[in-house]
């Protein structure tokens, strides 16, 4: 009875939590909660993450680049959190994350829509992500004009640039000369 | 690495839905747990022993921690079951009486976790047995726990489904328009705020900064956007701000107007 005594004058210390909803504290680093109308599909967040837990790929058609989550690998060390460009993926306060039996239910996954060069027809990134692109030239000076006859370049995959610069430069050097 | 284990047939049978639920109706506020380390780093276990303190007190829902897998109905494995635990944790899961609840506790233990491929480990709990309740989290928090104790006593119910998003549309997430009208300020200022102080307190930092910024008369006269930094960054409690958002106007955005205005020494901060 002294005991309950000294609780009635302290208070009790003990979380109300199954019964009563919990709050955590400023800055936790929950679920990462994904937001699919901001994804462009760069695969930072998958290049960042260390246990794999998200893995970016196209599938098997190449129609479509997949953005997998699977939160049981995850770490929460909010690497794909500070790598991403439009706050597609934040770190939520959400801490409720135990199932039962089914462990696909963890699982949270994105389709997006692949962009092919125009060169040489290879799935190289999406098209969302161009079009972000487009729209930051835009913001960052670039009149609308001058954009336009480069969409085609913007366009065109990593190899088929290069070789494309490589004949440029050395279309004016025949070969044995300097 | 691949599977041996086959769980025996009579255990099988003893532990089918039917039988759990019906011993999670006998058990009801009464069930002791036995915990089986399958080579974890030891931070799920030290979270385990913050959910059983005063703290959150789940003993107010019956919870008991038992040194002997035989007195136990609820077998807790953490870690992502080393090869030198495999046995060990058979002899664990073999040694509970049926009908027995395997709760994988960890982000290894629901599936590997960082560890998922390396050689020496079978990556996650259900590898080798059976298991009912995943509990994600490296380590999870204790709440996290009760939570997934809870629910496996039927208590509460899970929260979380799979999701699948499809046929979203090929426009660009909406852009703000820049403070100086090029973008890559905003960008320069966001990887300086990171930079300084990580992704948490970078992005409030960023937050701070810009707000000050659009709270600038005319947010090209350096003197008076020093003056107005000035102002904000005194009114930070916290004094890293106060020191980040000088350094970012020193480092990003006289940067920034040095193609316009030249810059003097005064217009600097000193820190």
């Amino acid at each position: 009875m002294k005991l309950l005594d000294m609780t009635k004058k302290y208070g009790s210390a003990t979380h109300k939590y199954p019964l009563e909803p919990y709050e955590v504290f400023d800055g936790f680093r929950g679920k990462p909660s994904y937001t699919y109308e901001n994804c462009i599909g760069c695969t930072a967040c998958g290049v960042a993450c260390p246990s794999n837990a998200i893995n970016v790929k196209l599938n098997k058609e190449n129609t479509k680049l997949v953005w997998e989550f699977d939160a049981a690998r995850c770490i929460f060390c909010g690497r794909c959190d500070e790598v991403c460009p439009t706050s597609a993926i934040v770190l939520s306060k959400e801490f409720e994350l135990a199932v039962k039996f089914d462990k696909n239910s963890l699982k949270e996954r994105g389709e997006l829509d692949v962009q092919y060069c125009e060169v040489c027809n290879k799935p190289f990134t999406t098209k969302k992500l161009i079009s972000y692109n487009l729209n930051r030239l835009q913001k960052a000076g670039w009149d609308k004009n001058s954009l336009d006859t480069k969409v085609k370049y913007i366009r065109t995959c990593t190899d088929c640039k290069r070789n494309h610069e490589v004949e440029n430069l050395t279309s004016n050097f025949k070969r044995g000369t300097k | 690495m691949s599977k041996t284990y086959v769980v025996p047939e009579d255990i099988k049978d003893a532990n089918n839905l039917e039988a759990k639920l019906e011993h999670l109706k006998n058990i009801k506020r009464s069930f002791n747990v036995f915990r089986v380390d399958c080579g974890s780093c030891n931070g799920c276990e030290i979270e385990i022993f913050a959910a059983i303190t005063p703290m959150w007190d789940p003993e107010r829902l019956g919870f008991k921690l038992v040194a002997s897998p035989r007195h136990a109905d609820i077998l807790i494995c953490s870690g992502p079951v080393t090869r030198q635990m495999y046995y060990p944790l058979l002899r664990a899961y073999e040694a509970t009486p049926d009908p027995k609840v395997v709760v994988a506790i960890g982000a290894c233990g629901s599936s590997g976790g960082i560890f998922h491929d390396a050689y020496s480990v079978w990556g996650g709990i259900d590898k080798v047995i059976p298991v009912d309740v995943y509990i994600p989290g490296c380590p999870p928090h204790p709440a996290t726990i009760v939570h997934g104790l809870a629910s496996a006593l039927g208590i509460l119910e899970q929260k979380l489904e799979y999701k699948e998003h499809k046929d979203g549309s090929n426009d660009s997430p909406v852009l703000e328009d820049s403070l100086l009208g090029n973008i890559l300020f905003e960008r320069d200022v966001l990887v300086e705020a990171k930079r300084l102080m990580s992704y948490y307190f970078g992005r409030k930092l960023y937050e701070k900064y810009i707000n000050a910024l659009k709270n600038t008369s005319d947010i090209k006269d350096i003197k008076k956007t020093k003056k107005v930094i000035e102002i904000y960054s005194s009114e930070e409690e916290d004094s890293r701000y106060e020191e980040c958002m000088q350094k970012l106007h020193n480092n990003v955005y006289l940067k920034y107007m040095k193609q316009f205005v030249i810059i003097n020494d005064e217009d600097k901060f000193i820190i």
